[in-house]
């Protein structure tokens, strides 16, 4: 049907569908809701970063008015957390406490204030133990572990992969370089703190109204705590007011919400304050790399080691995957015909790190890109011909078995390059002033599912009835990025209807079929493939309806401008309502379903599952930056972005994505860390926040924006929905690198690490001008024993995509299988 | 994120405000912003039972001239300040103080007087006033009475301020300055300095001979550099590296102490450089 080619609605730059309430104040969010006789939740959290729990005394607690109830980690005995492997969480602690923020109790009151005030006069008393605060410590520190899981003491992960012989690559390069490089942690600072609301029902079910990105793994870690059917809790996900993955991993909160109010019968709502979102955390890995790469003299990579160490926090989160995310995707830039991983990732008793916008890879993505331009610089080349020459071939398998689709890195290097003037100023840009280059690559959706399973990732259903009005269900979040207006376009687009005749029903798990959540940049690669399925299969039922009555081929009909006509005679149609009336009278109630998996990917060794996706996103950036060498204060007066997005679905909306990314990489590359501080033995040698609100974590204000200039360079992928892929997150990651180079070519130091902080830049100046290299960065990576890789021989040596040697390395201990009996059908 | 529960009181004139101060005693609180009082209520390191709001009093906010003194009232926003004819014609170096407090939403609201009491080791408005030569007007159950800048800053968040009195108004001697300016680093968070320099200097034949350096940020107090304004006669680059000396700069999360030493000389000698530069005009 011709109408596809020509779409309507998809590709021009439609007001977003949830656009007027969310400016109006409309939309419900978590915090907004309110049900009667509903009473107040808040967590006392432990205030020493490890400890065994002796005794809670709740006594002051109840003698404050409006207190009515505690609630204690022992009735919750089962352990929960996002990935199977790392079921690491109670609700509430009750045997030991791991960081500074651990909740412990529950305290329920008729008033917040009361509840809060409850909190304070609640004793814990606590037997502590000896805490681990860095990658180092975790290394040498096998008494009082955080965990009794792991992959040897108190490293949680560890992996090592091989793929090609590195060694010979090395052998075989003219330039072999190698750098350490420091990514500080830093968190998702999203506007809305977390909030739910749990109401008991009349037969003994249970609703959960939650600020949540992933609605379906909150349902399936309720089901596990609570000891309850699934099918007996409904999760509905507000809106989110942000996510950026800090509203990914099931929590406490919600599950303690939950088991309040069916201990009391009443419905309990808990709002986390910004210092408890601090603490709950879930942000950026702090991640130390060490880089190794051979060259040849035209800038070709040989081989390429990459060492990385995550400090993971208290608890597994989404850790283990944001292990592998740390070596995945070097590959799929440029070509790396040889790559060894090492990863691993240690327990720390601080806030627990996870998921946060390019989950585990805007870190090595930055070393990569630094380490890049010294050496362009070694090799005496343009920085931009490095990446220029040697890009990944689109519809190729990367030597750790990616397979590339579309690939649009060099129209977006050429962009840049043009927009930015790159080929004239850098280099010669006055003192002070300097450019920088970088690119990236990020997944549109993980190719595997989180837990082990055949089915779909995602599904839409479609319902449609005579009023013409079609409602649309699906469990996609709409966490800011737009979604929803991409799931109404995808149907509006195909059923040939307004955005406003679409009713949407997302993220709940009664009546939306499930989708795996807001995360992973999956939503419009995915969901929208589902809509289209499911879409495709209305137009279909409609379209035998209508041909019948009007007798013209089904094939020749449009749909289009809401109605549904003859393309040979426009005037032989009807409405669109007439249309669904006419299918409703043939084949009684309509409904349609659409689902979505992703296809395999070659790679079939242990590891192999996190990196496939079913396309790749593409960016390249051009940063300028000036820089006061007397005070070590830089700006960023102009950026020059280009991303390859596949197709936009809304390119307003895919310009205001990237922009964003823009706003928060600048942060990363600037200003923003999670950093934690160690406080005096004599004050409890507690593990605390340096910046736990937001009138100390710095952040990029709209006066801090520099210009942007945004290319969206659209090379359709066949797997994406319209040609779509993702923009999300893509965009944010060749920023930090870019700055950092930028920084050399205006002053000539390397700042090997961010946010690079003005001190830095300082620092190195004054090492550049006493002869030393110039440069501020970690001096060292952890030393570490890795064993024996996992060797897979690439495609290029006739691999076939599995390992040669797993039996030999065989299965590390460390991770948690994964009870099926947790999980109640 | 929420108060406690406090009762608020907005007087129409000062002697009713100094008598809810002394009825509520400790457990009363003066608003004239709130830009440093309710995030310490909303992070509830201060629980006031009583806050007596003074923006509804008339004459707090005026800035006006006073035999030959520049009075501005404590309740007079920083916005107002920086665009005041009468201030600028006075020493423009406090137009360019009051701007460089937070953002255009802190100006609007913020006040001079609640600034000053607050005594916050980075805030603004003292390096400008030291470097002034002001004074703090405080009125109090026992009536009036005036300390110098240099007396009223006396340590961290301490200001000289008594029991039950309020600060009325900032009162600026009339300048023998040529030229003035005010540089700061800001945190990037908060605005806040970590290191701002207000500089007034005369200068006679392109020389600076003589120089006023208020310095805030930097130390536990913001201070008046006496160190910089002995020796500013011999060359501003030499005068301006003893920015700190005397002090024990403060090191904490946002800076160390090394670099806000740095950060003092760097600033001095562009503000002390500014400042010459603009001689000539009104300082």
């Amino acid at each position: 049907m011709a109408d596809r080619d020509q779409p309507r609605i998809v590709g021009t730059p439609f007001r977003r569908v949830d656009g007027v309430a969310k400016v109006t104040g409309r939309t419900r969010f978590a915090d907004d809701l309110a049900f009667p006789r509903m009473v107040h939740l808040k967590l006392v959290r432990s205030h020493v970063p490890h400890a065994n729990i002796k005794e809670i005394d709740t006594s002051a607690a109840e003698r404050i008015d409006g207190v009515i109830h505690f609630v204690r980690g022992e009735d919750m005995p089962n352990t929960f957390g996002i990935l199977p492997v790392s079921q690491d969480e109670h609700a509430l602690a009750f045997e030991k406490v791991r960081f500074v923020g651990d909740a412990v109790l529950g305290v329920v009151a008729l008033t917040e204030d009361a509840a809060e005030e409850a909190t304070r006069a609640v004793k814990v008393d606590y037997e502590e133990l000896d805490t681990i605060g860095s990658v180092e410590e975790a290394l040498v520190t096998s008494t009082d572990k955080i965990h009794e899981y792991g992959d040897e003491g108190n490293i949680h992960k560890k992996v090592s992969m091989e793929f090609g012989d590195v060694e010979s690559g090395f052998d075989d390069a003219d330039l072999v370089l190698e750098d350490t490089i420091f990514y500080e942690g830093n968190t998702h600072l999203a506007m809305e703190q977390h909030a739910a609301v749990a109401v008991p029902e009349g037969d003994g079910k249970i609703t959960v109204w939650s600020a949540t990105q992933t609605p379906h793994y909150v349902h399936r870690a309720l089901a596990k705590v609570l000891e309850l059917p699934a099918a007996h809790i409904r999760v509905i996900a507000c809106p989110n007011g942000g996510g950026f993955g800090g509203k990914s991993d099931p929590f406490n909160h919600e599950i303690v919400a939950a088991k309040a109010a069916l201990q009391i019968g009443r419905p309990v709502k808990i709002c986390l304050t910004r210092e408890e979102v601090f603490y709950c955390h879930r942000g950026r890995h702090p991640v130390t790399m060490h880089v190794k790469t051979g060259f040849k003299k035209d800038g070709a990579i040989v081989s390429q080691h990459l060492k990385t160490a995550l400090d993971g926090g208290a608890f597994g989160s989404y850790g283990v995957a944001s292990t592998y995310y740390t070596g995945a995707l070097q590959t799929v830039t440029y070509k790396v015909p040889r790559y060894r991983f090492d990863g691993l990732r240690a327990f720390t008793n601080k806030p627990p790190c996870g998921p946060k916008r390019g989950h585990g890879t805007p870190q090595p993505r930055f070393a990569l890109e630094v380490h890049l331009d010294k050496a362009a610089h070694a090799l005496g080349m343009d920085p931009a011909d490095i990446r220029l020459n040697h890009l990944q071939p689109k519809n190729s398998v990367t030597a750790n078995w990616l397979k590339i689709g579309s690939m649009g890195l060099e129209e977006c290097l050429q962009k840049v390059i043009d927009g930015s003037g790159w080929r004239q100023r850098y280099g010669k840009l006055p003192e002070g002033h300097g450019l920088g280059i970088a690119c990236s690559s990020y997944l549109c959706g993980a190719g595997l599912p989180i837990y082990w399973n055949h089915m779909p990732h995602t599904g839409v259903q479609i319902k449609l009835d005579r009023s013409g009005g079609v409602a649309v269900f699906c469990g996609e979040i709409e966490i800011g990025q737009g979604s929803d207006s991409v799931l109404a376009a995808c149907v509006a687009e195909v059923l040939g209807i307004d955005l406003k005749d679409i009713r949407l029903c997302v993220g709940d798990t009664d009546l939306t079929p499930v989708d795996l959540g807001s995360y992973s940049s999956r939503v419009t690669l995915m969901m929208g493939n589902a809509a289209l399925q499911a879409a495709e299969r209305a137009k279909e039922l409609i379209a035998e309806a209508v041909a019948e009555r009007l007798q013209v081929p089904a094939g020749q009909l449009v749909f289009a401008e809401r109605r549904v006509f003859d393309a040979s005679d426009p005037e032989r149609g009807m409405t669109f309502s007439e249309a669904v009336a006419t299918a409703e009278s043939k084949f009684g109630t309509l409904g349609t379903t659409g689902s979505y998996t992703p296809p395999r990917s070659p790679g079939r060794f242990r590891g192999a599952g996190v990196g496939p996706s079913p396309a790749y996103s593409y960016s390249a950036c051009v940063i300028e930056v000036c820089v006061d060498r007397e005070t070590g204060c830089y700006t960023v007066p102009k950026v020059w972005i280009a991303h390859d997005v596949g197709r936009s679905i809304n390119p307003a909306l895919v310009m205001g994505q990237v922009e964003g990314s823009i706003y928060k990489g600048l942060g990363e590359a600037m200003m923003a860390e999670s950093a934690l501080r160690r406080l005096p033995k004599k004050r409890s040698n507690a593990l605390v926040h340096k910046f736990p609100s937001m009138l100390e974590y710095k952040s990029p204000t709209f006066l801090d924006m520099p210009e942007i200039v945004t290319y969206l360079v659209e090379d359709p992928d066949p797997n994406g929905p319209f040609g779509a892929k993702e923009v999300g997150q893509g965009p944010l990651l060749p920023v930090m690198p870019a700055v950092c180079n930028a920084i050399f070519d205006a002053v000539g130091v390397r700042i090997d690490q961010v946010p690079a902080h003005p001190q830095m830049i300082l620092q190195a100046l004054d090492d550049k001008a006493r002869g030393g290299p110039g440069r501020y960065g970690p001096k060292r990576f952890p030393d570490v024993s890795w064993g024996e890789p996992l060797r897979v021989p690439t495609p290029d040596e006739g691999g076939d995509g599995k390992a040669i040697n797993a039996e030999q390395v065989g299965v590390r201990g460390g991770t948690m299988k994964e009870d099926p009996e947790g999980v109640k059908s | 994120m929420i108060p406690a529960e406090f009762d608020y009181a907005a007087p129409a004139t000062l002697d009713e405000a100094i008598g809810l101060l002394q009825e509520h005693g400790d457990e009363a609180k003066i608003l004239t912003g709130g830009h440093s009082l309710v995030p310490l209520m909303k992070l509830r390191l201060a629980r006031p039972g009583m806050v007596v709001d003074l923006r509804k009093i008339d004459q707090l906010s005026a800035i006006e001239m006073d035999n030959g003194s520049l009075r501005i009232g404590a309740a007079a926003t920083h916005d107002a300040i920086q665009h005041s004819d009468l201030v600028s014609g006075h020493c423009a170096m406090l137009c360019e103080c009051a701007g460089e407090i937070g953002d255009l939403q802190v100006r609007n609201a913020g006040t001079i007087g609640g600034s000053v009491v607050h005594a916050d080791p980075a805030a603004d408005w003292p390096a400008g006033l030291l470097a002034a030569d002001a004074s703090m007007v405080l009125v109090g159950p026992g009536g009036e009475r005036t300390v110098a800048a240099s007396d009223f800053f006396v340590g961290l968040m301490e200001s000289a301020i008594g029991e039950g009195e309020i600060l009325t108004a900032v009162s600026i001697p009339a300048q023998s300055a040529q030229g003035g300016a005010y540089l700061k680093m800001a945190q990037q968070a908060s605005g806040f300095a970590l290191c701002g320099v207000a500089a007034l200097v005369q200068v006679e034949g392109g020389n600076v001979t003589s120089a006023k350096v208020g310095i805030t940020g930097v130390a536990n107090t913001p201070y008046r550099a006496a160190a910089v304004e002995a020796a500013v006669s011999g060359g501003l680059e030499a005068a301006a590296g003893h920015a700190a000396d005397g002090v024990t700069p403060l090191d904490d999360i946002h800076a160390s102490s090394a670099y806000r030493s740095h950060l003092a000389a760097v600033f001095t000698r562009r503000a002390l450089e500014t400042a010459a530069a603009r001689a000539g005009g009104s300082a």
